[in-house]
């Protein structure tokens, strides 16, 4: 419940937070704290230094270009996300963040910040791998984009190196999206996720099976389940469930998202 | 004779307090942020504790040096198990043999047996700073096999958790009532269960423990300033442990954020505190997080019932069970064993079977200490007749409506006498469930059935009836243990008429929620004829007070019956005492003649003679002169309730264990998905019944509260463990507890049978047996057609259950 | 390091180390001991307070975090010891019973009637999702909610 000592800074433009992140080897950004306060509290990670990023507006807003391509700041909350009349135009992001925990988590807690801490079983990965999302990560050479398969590559971990900074998340256009999950409780942790995009043929992205969301394509939605079983999947066991169970899941809940996203 | 309402009751205008759904008296300060809880408690040098924890299950302690934690600035200083067992005597231990050896005392000494066990405790000047310090703390472990599951604690391979006691047996116990032989002789069949599970969780209080304790070294005496909620309990157990008379320990509390059972067992750890704040002359601060609570307090018991063999006729008629009850009590035993034998209060359960055989064992595992959890020993034998019901029905292919109808202790055979001796005072079990079953809308299930199948759901119904035995006999502890010496019950409140002519009322109880203040000034106002608000009840629990008793404290489902009793008869003490004193005043008029009304006493006949509350209260504390040599007033007025028991027949294990038997029914109707075995509890009905209700809301409240805890216990809490004995639920993030989103449409009723042994005819509530999880059960058994043996039952479980191929 | 806040219209100045979490601030070191600590995975809400506007969880900020920021807290709803019309209704639908959670349930529910004074049963156990109570079971705290909406 208690952190370890820390030094905290608070830098007035993202190309200061970059020093400061390159400088200190022990330093870690702070987006919402929704995640890292709470690993910070049970000392699983204790940061020498906490860059806050919460003044930076250069990593805030939400544009729509002509082409339909959305790009979300990536200090942008849940709630402003889906507040956001841009972001309206690929419905299914507001709808999954508004499943995410709660209003108090939601004003706080940022896109990027679901995206970059990568916990198996966050929401946003296996969304911005399904909708085929492009991330824009600064660092002290510039600023470089990867797609959204090759940004998460582990538990945790993501193509965002030290010294570096997610900016923004930039959404192609598309509205035929689909998301479904198994989770304790309402609106809680998932036990098991999946999201689809139908574009022509289907993407699904599953989540909560392994290290990273897992890919796989089908000719259409009723090919998904199949596609889901052929990708051989081992994921963990846990107390909220079996791999077994969680394979199993994976099928259903893939087939589930996909028929939601055929069906826009 | 039972009267029925609908709730929730509208507020009518009417002559008396109780009966009447009266605001609460506590809400102002507790919405203002105002209310006094233990963390809000402050002194000047204060320390603040943490403890240092084994990170193991089972190991042994081969070095403890906490020198580096020491030399740190602001660290205030330490205690470990080695001074805690040169300055205490272990805890008594309620057990007989081979429990009885086990050596318990406030830290872990030369060995710890459950992950979360406090090894060591630091106090500084800042919580971060004891958190940090804590960290230099060196221990070494020689770590030892874990055993975690009771099923294999006395297997001759097992790790033995305490040597002292031979073994990982605590306390076994044989119960046999009835005739056996003949039942099953006289059955048509038989009815076979393998394996019961009743899984281990508890109410997780949003409030932890927590305790601020002073020393007073001029006179030797520890004021502790906590949230523990049966200090006659604690100071027991304390006492002799730190070799110091009773009333060296001041328990003070005020506000308690939720209770359920769970802050009863924190007496160890206020030892520790009192310890060091002896030691280091400054009050020690200790704050429990939630971690912390997860790990190491008060885990309700798990348990396990073997090899049933119910005895039934083919028209459902039940005549008699044998069965063996596993129970598992983690590290410690505390509390234990009295869960072996609390449940035999509710021996039947709901039913009129006679012939009972029950063998119930304790062991001892790797995991943490059981303490009792609302429900309390009960709510696992109910969850089991609940559970012969439905698979008896299952198997006989019969309605568990029937069944239950067929089998209920009937309204007229109320006082009932139970096979064991335990009387169950009144209540109409079977219109109960018919008003449950029309709240739920139980006639048009069928068509909700077909609806539900159409989109792709399983619908079941299921009952889960259950009985809030209230107001302990003690007594039954001696089934445990024959040498203890306790027996029966008190509670205590004092009444006075101060000098002003207000109305002070102390309770002896610790209320964590439940409404004392207001219920109490309810039956006040009722005998003094006057309004609650002129009725000023103290906040909270203070032995220095003296308005309490050894079992003082707020547990057990028994305040409306001791607390209120109590609270009758001081202030009936106090009003003949008024008139006795009007009486003389007024040249000796006999109290026969005499009335309380606005606010003072008068003469009937002619009201103007008038002596107001204030007069009273001024003539005895400060004008007393005058008074006849013989006039025995005080307006001061301290009564200890007493209910009616007699020490129980240990040989034949015989006897009235408990008072009262507040009734619940509830039917739950769940719709689930076959392809992930997730479900939804789509419709829900709540009947209690608990006597005679002095508040119905406050009644009401508590029903929801148990509802909603029991739902979370069935579909997502549990304390769960891994091989090596790492409790894998440690927090609220894999523990999962109901939001409000997760709340089912709910109707609640109520009917009043009053209790005949109890003076206001009130019945004690508020633990409500478990009949949420009851009911789940037996819906989730009803949709999927598969019988479920397990009280927790999360998606992953109703999946499997529906794989299952289906039974002949 | 050196904070300055305001909480329900008065200022404060305190030094504090950049670890100690909002919710200590208020309780340990500004003595407004009526938001409260039920977690230490940020899940239970009862700390849950109103910083500029947005409601948050206490627990989950650091203190130096809120410099500069004006924190609403349950202290600052009743005036004078006037209940408002929220409070009352809590107190008329039992929606408290233990009160540990209810600075935090208050607290929800403002923010929630502030943006949405109308809100739909739904809608307002949404707006109170992250606030866990385990005494009333959300059914009298809804209730209450209710009664207040316009």
């Amino acid at each position: 419940m208690l952190l370890r000592e820390v030094e905290y800074e608070k830098p007035g433009s993202v190309a200061e937070a970059l020093e400061l992140l390159a400088a200190n080897d022990g330093a870690r950004a702070l987006a919402g704290g929704q995640t890292l306060i709470n690993v910070m509290k049970a000392r699983a990670a204790s940061p020498d230094m906490l860059v806050d990023l919460n003044g930076l507006e250069e990593l805030r807003g939400i544009e729509l270009a002509a082409d339909g391509t959305l790009t979300i700041g990536a200090m942008t909350t849940y709630s402003e996300l889906m507040r956001s009349a841009e972001a309206k135009a690929r419905p299914i992001l507001g709808e999954v963040c508004a499943t995410i925990a709660d209003v108090q988590v939601r004003n706080r807690g940022t896109i990027g910040g679901n995206v970059c801490s990568n916990d198996p079983t966050n929401h946003l990965p296996p969304l911005m791998v399904a909708v085929g999302a492009r991330m824009t990560i600064a660092g002290a050479s510039g600023e470089r984009e990867v797609s959204a398969e090759e940004f998460f590559l582990g538990v945790y971990l993501t193509a965002v190196g030290p010294g570096e900074l997610l900016t923004r998340i930039a959404i192609p256009a598309g509205k035929k999206d689909g998301f479904a999950a198994v989770t304790l409780g309402a609106d809680g942790t998932c036990i098991c996720n999946a999201a689809a995009s139908v574009n022509g043929a289907v993407r699904v992205a599953l989540g909560c099976v392994d290290a990273v969301p897992v890919l796989v394509t089908a000719e259409s939605p009723e090919g998904v389940a199949d596609a889901v079983r052929a990708a051989s999947l081992a994921p963990p066991s846990d107390v909220h469930a079996s791999s077994e169970y969680r394979t199993h899941l994976a099928a259903v809940l893939a087939a589930r998202a996909a028929q939601e996203a055929a069906a826009r | 004779m039972t009267e029925t309402v609908v709730a929730p009751a509208p507020v009518e205008i009417q002559k008396g307090w109780g009966g009447q759904s009266v605001r609460r008296k506590e809400d102002k300060r507790l919405l203002q942020g105002e209310g006094v809880f233990v963390d809000d408690v402050k002194r000047h040098g204060m320390g603040y504790l943490h403890f240092v924890r084994s990170p193991y299950a089972h190991a042994h302690i081969t070095r403890v040096d906490v020198s580096a934690a020491e030399a740190i600035d602001g660290v205030y200083g330490t205690l470990t198990g080695e001074e805690v067992a040169a300055l205490t005597e272990p805890f008594f231990q309620i057990s007989s043999v081979p429990g009885a050896n086990v050596k318990d005392y406030s830290l872990a000494v030369g060995k710890v047996r459950y992950v979360g066990e406090p090894v060591v405790a630091v106090v500084a000047e800042t919580r971060e700073l004891a958190r940090d310090a804590s960290e230099l703390v060196e221990v070494d472990y020689e770590p030892l096999p874990a055993v975690v599951d009771a099923r294999k604690a006395q297997d001759a391979e097992a790790p033995v958790l305490h040597d002292d006691a031979g073994g990982n047996l605590m306390w076994s116990g044989l119960y046999s009532w009835g005739d056996l032989d003949t039942a099953f002789a006289e059955a048509d069949r038989v009815v076979k269960i393998p394996e019961l599970h009743f899984h281990r969780f508890n109410s997780t209080p949003l409030e932890c423990d927590g305790a601020l304790v002073e020393y007073n070294r001029g006179v030797g005496q520890w004021t502790i300033h906590t949230n523990n909620q049966f200090p006659g309990f604690a100071a027991i157990m304390m006492g002799p442990a730190m070799k110091v008379g009773l009333d060296k320990l001041r328990f003070v509390t005020q506000d308690i954020g939720g209770g359920f059972g769970n802050k009863i067992t924190s007496h160890p750890q206020l030892v520790v505190c009192c310890l060091l704040s002896r030691k280091l002359n400054r009050p020690v601060q200790w704050t429990e997080w939630r971690t912390d609570f997860h790990l190491s307090m008060s885990h309700g018991n798990e348990r396990w019932f073997h090899d049933t063999e119910v005895a039934v006729k083919n028209d459902g008629t039940l005549l008699g069970f044998r069965t063996k009850a596993l129970d598992d009590a983690g590290a410690w035993l505390r509390y234990e064993p009295l869960g072996g034998v609390i449940w035999a209060q509710v021996t039947p359960g709901m039913y009129r079977w006679r012939h009972i055989e029950l063998e119930f064992t304790q062991v001892a595992t790797n995991k943490a200490p059981v303490s009792p959890n609302r429900g309390y020993s009960r709510m696992q034998h109910l969850w089991f007749t609940e559970r012969v019901i439905d698979i008896v029905a299952h198997e006989l292919g019969l309605d568990p409506v029937e069944v239950r109808k067929r089998n209920y202790v009937r309204a007229e055979e109320m006082p009932y006498e139970t096979p064991n001796g335990c009387v169950y005072d009144s209540g109409d079990y079977a219109a109960m469930l018919d008003l449950a079953l029309e709240l739920v809308g139980y006639d048009s299930m069928d068509a909700r059935r077909a609806q539900a199948e159409e989109r792709g759901r399983l619908l079941g119904v299921g009952i889960g009836s259950t009985l809030d035995s209230g107001t302990n006999n003690f007594g039954q502890s001696r089934l445990i243990n024959p040498e203890l010496q306790f027996s029966g019950n008190n509670e205590v409140a004092t009444v006075k008429l101060d000098i002003f002519g207000e109305i002070v009322v102390t309770l002896g109880t610790t209320p964590q929620g439940q409404g004392h203040e207001t219920t109490a000034a309810q039956v006040v106002a009722d005998i003094l004829n006057c309004a609650v608000d002129d009725v000023h009840v103290r906040a909270g629990h203070d032995s220095y007070w003296n308005s309490h008793a050894g079992f003082s404290g707020t547990y057990a489902s028994q305040f409306a019956v001791t607390g209120l009793g109590a609270v009758k008869g001081a202030t009936e003490m106090l009003a003949a005492e008024i008139k006795k004193l009007a009486g003389a005043v007024f040249g000796g008029v006999p109290p026969e003649a005499l009335e309380l009304a606005d606010g003072g006493v008068r003469i009937k006949e002619s009201p103007d003679a008038f002596l107001p509350f204030m007069a009273c209260g001024a003539i005895v504390n400060a004008n007393n002169a005058g008074l006849p040599e013989d006039l025995d007033v005080t307006l001061n007025c301290r009564y200890v309730y007493r209910p009616p028991f007699e020490v129980p027949d240990v040989e034949r294990k015989f006897g009235n264990l408990t008072l009262t038997y507040a009734v619940q029914i509830h039917v739950a109707v769940v719709e689930v998905d076959p392809e992930t075995g997730a479900y939804e509890i789509v419709d829900y009905a709540a009947v209690d019944d608990c006597g005679k209700r002095i508040n119905p809301q406050i009644v009401e409240g508590q029903v929801m509260g148990a509802t909603a805890q029991a739902i979370g216990a069935a579909i997502h809490e549990v304390y769960e463990y891994d091989e090596d004995g790492n409790l894998l639920t440690p927090n609220f993030y894999d523990y999962h507890v109901p939001h409000a989103l997760d709340m089912p449409p709910l109707a609640t009723g109520a009917t009043e049978s009053p209790s005949p042994f109890t003076p206001l005819g009130t019945k004690g509530m508020g633990e409500g047996g478990g009949a949420g999880i009851h009911a789940i059960c037996a819906a989730i058994q009803d949709a999927t057609g598969k019988v479920v043996t397990d009280s927790h039952n999360p998606y992953q479980r109703v999946w499997r259950l529906l794989q299952e191929a289906s039974a002949t | 390091m050196d904070v300055t806040v305001t909480v329900n219209g008065r200022a404060y100045e305190r030094d504090v180390e950049p670890r100690k979490l909002l919710i200590h601030f208020l309780r340990d070191d500004l003595d407004l001991t009526g938001s409260h600590v039920g977690c230490d995975t940020g899940n239970c809400g009862a700390c849950s307070v109103i910083l500029d506007g947005v409601l948050v969880k206490s627990c989950m900020l650091l203190a130096v975090q809120a410099n500069g920021a004006s924190i609403e807290t349950v202290e600052g709803l009743a005036e004078d010891g006037e209940l408002t019309p929220l409070q009352q209704a809590f107190n008329e639908h039992h929606a408290l019973q233990c009160g540990y959670c209810t600075p935090g349930m208050l607290m929800s529910a403002t923010a929630l009637l502030r943006e949405s004074p109308s809100p739909s049963e739904d809608e307002i156990k949404k707006a109170l999702q992250g606030n866990i109570c385990r005494c009333t079971g959300y059914w009298n705290i809804v209730e209450a909610v209710k009664s207040v909406a316009k």
